[in-house]
């Protein structure tokens, strides 16, 4: 009987420890992402490159049409991560960006090259070369 | 596509995890619910309702953890996760653990000779609770749920 009840004080102690334990994960993320500084990729912004704002789950803008051999940066400026991704899934494919986050690409040859964002499919968007 | 093709469905090519996610958190919302009702109206019929649920959300949360992982396999290529993404990941497990401890301490309980819940079982499901509407917040911010149109 005694040892029962030593086992279940264990017990009892075990799941107190867990409660606290997962009690005490979000409040450690949260503080993580408040200290946490917000990192930039570093793109290098060249005369007459041009920017893609990522916005409010769209790319913007959505179309455009640049010159071959000019370099395409596309900016974070939402509050969650996007992905820029060839549709080919091959030709460029960021990392998750997050918040004010790069990511460039240079179109050499001529062609239409339509992309998307990866955690977020219906984000699409076109750039024409010529 | 149309909306009662079962192969379409099952391959769809928005994330499962997405649609998934809704049945452990509703399940484990409803068990907590149930027990907080059992306890102050002393009705063992609701304590075995909220048992049943927590069962069900405990085995729901298997696919859910499996979908998660595979839609950051897949969408992210498996690459090092951090910020919202990151945080999204390490609660949904907290929670999932928590669903299932949950649950582990009904069936202790049920096995039990005297079949009482103990007390801190509605501290651990408030928890869980919290937990899970954490993750869930962060979860419909990923998804963008919520952007104006």
């Amino acid at each position: 009987m005694r040892r029962w009840k030593m086992q279940r004080n264990k017990t009892s102690r075990i799941l107190r420890t867990m409660i606290l334990a997962a009690a005490a994960i979000p409040s450690l993320i949260l503080a993580n992402g408040a200290l946490q500084p917000r990192s930039v990729t570093a793109a290098q912004e060249k005369p007459g490159a041009i920017t893609v704002t990522i916005d409010n789950f769209s790319f913007g803008p959505m179309q455009l049409e640049i010159k071959a051999g000019t370099e395409v940066t596309w900016i974070n400026k939402d509050d969650v991560p996007h992905t820029v991704v060839s549709d080919d899934h091959k030709l460029f494919k960021s990392r998750a960006l997050d918040t004010d986050e790069k990511f460039s690409f240079t179109f050499k040859d001529p062609g239409t090259y339509e992309y998307f964002c990866s955690v977020h499919p219906k984000m699409t968007g076109k750039i024409i070369v010529k | 596509m149309h909306p009662f093709n079962i192969r379409e469905a099952l391959l769809a090519k928005h994330a499962q995890h997405v649609v998934l996610i809704h049945f452990p958190i509703a399940l484990c919302i409803a068990g907590v619910a149930f027990d907080f009702v059992a306890y102050w109206t002393k009705r063992s019929a609701l304590a075995t309702a909220a048992y049943y649920n927590f069962t069900v959300a405990a085995i729901a949360t298997f696919p859910v953890v499996a979908t998660g992982l595979l839609a950051w396999q897949f969408q992210l290529e498996g690459q090092k996760l951090k910020g919202m993404l990151l945080q999204h990941l390490v609660l949904g497990v907290a929670s999932s653990a928590m669903i299932c401890l949950v649950w582990y301490v009904h069936f202790r309980s049920r096995r039990a000779p005297e079949q009482k819940l103990p007390r801190y079982c509605l501290a651990i499901e408030l928890v869980a609770m919290g937990l899970v509407a954490l993750t869930a917040h962060l979860g419909g911010y990923l998804s963008g749920v919520n952007i104006s149109s």
